[in-house]
C-alpha cells in the first residue's frame, strides 16, 4: 500500500487546500518548531482515528475569522491510496458554520471511501471498512510514531501479544497449550479417583498427595523469589552501568573532597593554635612586667639600703636601750659591733642544715662542732628561735624602735622578686616564641591555603569533565558502592534459590513416581495409559508452542539487526537481543542490546532511536511478508537527540529500505539572526530522499494571534 | 497445506513421538484426514485434537475431552 496523495483543508494551521504528492519511497517534511510538521501528523492520526467529537477544536481559526457569519466551509483530510494497481480515497469531513466571531458550529462529520478499479470506474464504499481493509489498524499501530518515545514498542507488556496476534504462527499454538493441561488435568483425575477406590494405600496416598501440594506451593514460592532476584540483578547491573561512566570521576573526586577536608581542618587546627590575645597575655602572662628588671634592681638596692639602715637604727636603738640583756650583749659581742642580719636570716632551715653539715654555707667555710663558727651559728640559731617565743609582759613592757616591720615585707617583697626575675627574664623568650609561633602557623595556613587552591581546582575540572552535578557525582560513587554489595548478595540469592528449586523439583519428581506405582496398582490400566499419552501430548503442545514463539522472536531479531547493522549511525558494534521472560501467568519480551554478550543497559538516546526503529522496521517487513505487501511508516519528529549529521546519515541509511516512509523533521532549517528569515541548508541537498516538502507559516504572522497563521506547504 | 494440517505437522514433529513411540519422520500422516485413521493412538489423539480445534466445526472443551478419552479408552 502506498499513500500517493494527502489533502489538508482548514484543518488548523492549514488553511485552505494544502496538498502532499507523496513518493513511494522516503519524503521528508521539513519544518520548524510550531510550524505545522505535528498538525500533519495529528490530521493524518485523525484521519484514521479520529471520532466525532470536539470538531470545533479542529477548524481553522484564520478561515474561520475571513468566514461571514452563517456561511460554512469544509474541513478535510483525504488520502489518496494505491494498493494492487487499484486506487483508493479515503476522507474524513465534517462541516464548520460561523455563528458569531471566532464561533462556529460544526455538522456533516463522515467518512468517504472511493474506490477506483483498473479501468477507471468510482464506486463509494463505506470509508471506515476500506481503511480497515487497505490499511488494517493492528498494522497501522506500528506504522505511525510521534517523538522518539513512541518508538519503544516493547514499553507495553501487551506488545509482544499483538505482534504475536498479527504476525506470528504462535497465536494457533496457544490454545493447544490451553487445551493439553486441560485434558491431562482430567486424566490425572480420573487416575487419581480410581486409585482412590483402592482403601489398602489410602493413607499413603493422602499423604503423598499433601506432599506433592505443599512442594507445588514452595515451588512456586521460590519461583517467584528466583524471578523477582533475576529482576532485581538486571536493574543493579544497569545502575552499575549506568554509574560506571561516573564512577572514576567519582572515584577521584572523593578522594579529593577527602583531601580537600583534611587541608581545611589542617588550616581550622593552625587557625585555633595562634594566639593573638596580646592584651590577655599582657597582663595574664605578666608581659608586662618584660622591662621589669632594672625596676627591680633599683627598688632591690633601695630596699637593702633601707633594711641595712633599718638595722642601724634597730642596732643604735638596742644599744642604747641598755646591754642589760644577755643575749643583745652576746649578739653585739658576736658581730663585733657589726650590724646583725635580720632575725631569720640565713632561716631556721639553713641553719640547722648548716650545723648537721658543720659547714658555714654563707662564708663556704667547716665550721666543726665545737668550734667558733658552728657555736656562732647555733647561737643565732637559739636567738632566732627564741624570738619566736612570746612573752607578752616582756613585749608590752618593750617599747619598740619600729612599731611595724614594713622593712622586712620590702625586704621579703625584693627577695620574692628577686625569686620571680628568673620567669620574668623567660617573658621576652616567650614573647619572642609566640611571635614566631605564630608567624610559622600564618606561613603554614598560606601554605595550605595554595595546596586547597590547587586541590579545588583539580576538583572543577572533573567536575566541568562530569555530566552530572557534584551531590550526584558523589551519591553515584555511594550507591555504586552499596549496588556492587547489593549485587553480591542477590547473586548468592540467586544461586541459593536455584539450588531450592533443584531440590524441590527432584522431591517433588520422587514423590510422583511413588504416587504413579500406588496409580500402577490400584487405578484402572486403560485410565493410567490415557493419562500417561495425555501428558505426553501437553508436552508436546506446550514445547511447539514455545518453539513456534522463540522462531518467532528469532526472526524478528534477525530483521531488526539487519536494519540495525544499515542504520546504526554510532557504529554500535553490539546487536538487539530478544529476550523471553516468563512473568507470573504471562511471557514477556524484553528488549536489550548486548555488546560482547554483556548486555548494554543504559545506551545513549540516539542509539536507543535507531535500535527502536530498526524494530519498528523489522515488523513492518513482517507485516509485508505475512500481508504480502508493503506498509507506510509516518514518523514525526524520530530523530530529535540525533543532531544534523547524524539526522542525515540516518536518512541516508533509511533511504534504502523499502517501505514508503514520510518524515517529519525539525533540521536543515536555518533562521537569520538579523532577518528572521528562514532557509534550507546546503547540507540538506546532500540527503537522499524521493521527495521533501516545507511546512512553513506564511509571514507575517502573530504567534499569539491564530488568526494571522497559515501553513503553506512547498514541494522542494 | 491448511492451517490444521501444518499445525498437525509441527505437533507430530516432536521429538518425543520418535524417542518415545519409535515413529518414523517418514511414517508420520501429512494430513489431519489421515491422522484421524491412524492406528497409532497418540497421533489420533493429536488429530483429534486438532479436528476439534481448528477444524471445520469448533467443539467445546467437553466435547473434546470425551472424544478423546473415548477413543483411547478404547484404543488401548
Amino acid at each position: 500500500m502506498i499513500i500517493r496523495k494527502i489533502e489538508i483543508e482548514n484543518y488548523l494551521c492549514y488553511y485552505d487546500t494544502n496538498t502532499f504528492e507523496l513518493s513511494e519511497g522516503l519524503n521528508i517534511i521539513l519544518g520548524e518548531n510550531g510550524e505545522g510538521k505535528t498538525k500533519f501528523f495529528e490530521a493524518v492520526d485523525w484521519l484514521f482515528t479520529g471520532e466525532n467529537r470536539e470538531l470545533d477544536m479542529l477548524v481553522s481559526a484564520k478561515k474561520l475569522d475571513e468566514t461571514e457569519i452563517g456561511d460554512s466551509f469544509r474541513i478535510r483530510v483525504s488520502m489518496s491510496v494505491e494498493q494492487y494497481n487499484e486506487k483508493s480515497i479515503i476522507t474524513k469531513s465534517f462541516l464548520a458554520k460561523k455563528e458569531k466571531a471566532n464561533e462556529c458550529s460544526t455538522s456533516s462529520f463522515m467518512i468517504e471511501g472511493i474506490e477506483e478499479n483498473n479501468s477507471g470506474e468510482r464506486n463509494q464504499v463505506d470509508g471506515s471498512v476500506l481503511l480497515d481493509r487497505i490499511f488494517p489498524f493492528q498494522i497501522r499501530k506500528y506504522s505511525m510514531f510521534k517523538g522518539e518515545a513512541e518508538l519503544n514498542i516493547f514499553e507495553s507488556d501487551s506488545a509482544l501479544a499483538n505482534l504475536i496476534n498479527l504476525f506470528s504462527e504462535a497465536k494457533h499454538y496457544d490454545k493447544y497449550s490451553e487445551k493439553g493441561a486441560f485434558l491431562k488435568e482430567k486424566a490425572e483425575k480420573a487416575v487419581e479417583d480410581s486409585s482412590k477406590l483402592d482403601k489398602k494405600n489410602e493413607a499413603l496416598y493422602k499423604k503423598i498427595e499433601g506432599e506433592i501440594f505443599f512442594l507445588k506451593n514452595e515451588k512456586n514460592k521460590y519461583q517467584i523469589h528466583l524471578n523477582s532476584t533475576d529482576e532485581e540483578i538486571r536493574k543493579i547491573e544497569g545502575n552499575l552501568q549506568l554509574a560506571e561512566s561516573h564512577v572514576s570521576n567519582a572515584d577521584a573526586l572523593e578522594t579529593l573532597n577527602k583531601r580537600i577536608k583534611k587541608i581545611e581542618e589542617r588550616i581550622s587546627n593552625q587557625n585555633c593554635s595562634i594566639d593573638e590575645n596580646y592584651t590577655t597575655c599582657l597582663f595574664d602572662e605578666n608581659w608586662i612586667l618584660v622591662n621589669f628588671e632594672p625596676f627591680h634592681k633599683e627598688f632591690a638596692e633601695k630596699v637593702t639600703a633601707h633594711s641595712k639602715r633599718q638595722r642601724e637604727l634597730q642596732s643604735d636603738f638596742d644599744k642604747q636601750k641598755g646591754i642589760k640583756e644577755g643575749e643583745k650583749k652576746a649578739k653585739a659581742e658576736l658581730l663585733n659591733n657589726a650590724v646583725p642580719l635580720p632575725i631569720g636570716i640565713p632561716s631556721k632551715a639553713h641553719m640547722e642544715e648548716m650545723l648537721n653539715d658543720e659547714i658555714c654555707k654563707v662564708c663556704n667555710r667547716e665550721a666543726k662542732k665545737g668550734s667558733a663558727p658552728y657555736e656562732f651559728m647555733m647561737k643565732r640559731l637559739k636567738y632566732y628561735l627564741e624570738s619566736q617565743v612570746v612573752e607578752e609582759d616582756e613585749q608590752e613592757k618593750d617599747e619598740l624602735l619600729f612599731k611595724f616591720d614594713y622593712t622586712n615585707r620590702l625586704e621579703n617583697l625584693s627577695i620574692s622578686h628577686e625569686d620571680n626575675l628568673k620567669n620574668l627574664r623567660l617573658i621576652r623568650t616567650k614573647i619572642k616564641e609566640l611571635f614566631e609561633f605564630n608567624d610559622d602557623r600564618k606561613k603554614d595556613i598560606e601554605e595550605l591555603n595554595e595546596q586547597l587552591d590547587k586541590e579545588k581546582a583539580e576538583r572543577e575540572r572533573i567536575l566541568g569533565n562530569s555530566s552530572i552535578v557534584e551531590e550526584k557525582l558523589i551519591d553515584v560513587l555511594k550507591n555504586y558502592n552499596a549496588w556492587q554489595r547489593d549485587l553480591k548478595i542477590r547473586n548468592q540469592e540467586q544461586v541459593d534459590y536455584d539450588a531450592k528449586l533443584k531440590n524441590i523439583e527432584t522431591e517433588l519428581r520422587v514423590r510422583r513416581e511413588e504416587k504413579d506405582k500406588i496409580d500402577t496398582s490400584s487405578a484402572n490400566s486403560f485410565l493410567i495409559k490415557t493419562r500417561n499419552i495425555l501428558r505426553d501430548i501437553e508436552t508436546v503442545f506446550k514445547d511447539t508452542k514455545e518453539k513456534k514463539f522463540d522462531e518467532f522472536i528469532e526472526k524478528l531479531q534477525t530483521k531488526s539487526n539487519n536494519f540495525f547493522k544499515k542504520i546504526n549511525i554510532d557504529a554500535f558494534t553490539g546487536t538487539i537481543v530478544f529476550t523471553r521472560r516468563n512473568k507470573i501467568n504471562r511471557i514477556i519480551v524484553e528488549v536489550e542490546l548486548q555488546e560482547d554478550g554483556r548486555t548494554f543497559y543504559k545506551p545513549n538516546q540516539s542509539l536507543l532511536t535507531s535500535m527502536h526503529i530498526s524494530i519498528l522496521f523489522a515488523i513492518s517487513e513482517l507485516a509485508s511478508e505475512i500481508k504480502e505487501e508493503n506498509f507506510p511508516m509516518i514518523f514525526d519528529a524520530p530523530t530529535s537527540s540525533f543532531g544534523e549529521n547524524k539526522t542525515a546519515q540516518f536518512l541516508n541509511l533509511i533511504f534504502e529500505t523499502e517501505n514508503q516512509k514520510i518524515l517529519l523533521i525539525k533540521d536543515f532549517l536555518h533562521t537569520d539572526k538579523t532577518t528572521k528569515n528562514l532557509s534550507i541548508k546546503n547540507e540538506f541537498e546532500t540527503v537522499r530522499r524521493n521527495r521533501a516538502f516545507w511546512a512553513k507559516l506564511e509571514r507575517p504572522f502573530d504567534p499569539n494571534n491564530l488568526k494571522t497563521i497559515n501553513t503553506q506547504v512547498i514541494t522542494l | 497445506m491448511s492451517r490444521k494440517d501444518e499445525i498437525l505437522k509441527s505437533f507430530l514433529n516432536h521429538e518425543l513421538l520418535e524417542t518415545k513411540y519409535e515413529l518414523k519422520k517418514t511414517d508420520l500422516p501429512s494430513t489431519v484426514r489421515e491422522a484421524l485413521n491412524s492406528d497409532n493412538p497418540i497421533i489420533k489423539a493429536i488429530a483429534l485434537i486438532v479436528e476439534g480445534l481448528n477444524g471445520n466445526i469448533p467443539v467445546t472443551d467437553s466435547v473434546l475431552r470425551n472424544q478423546v478419552t473415548q477413543f483411547l479408552n478404547e484404543a488401548l
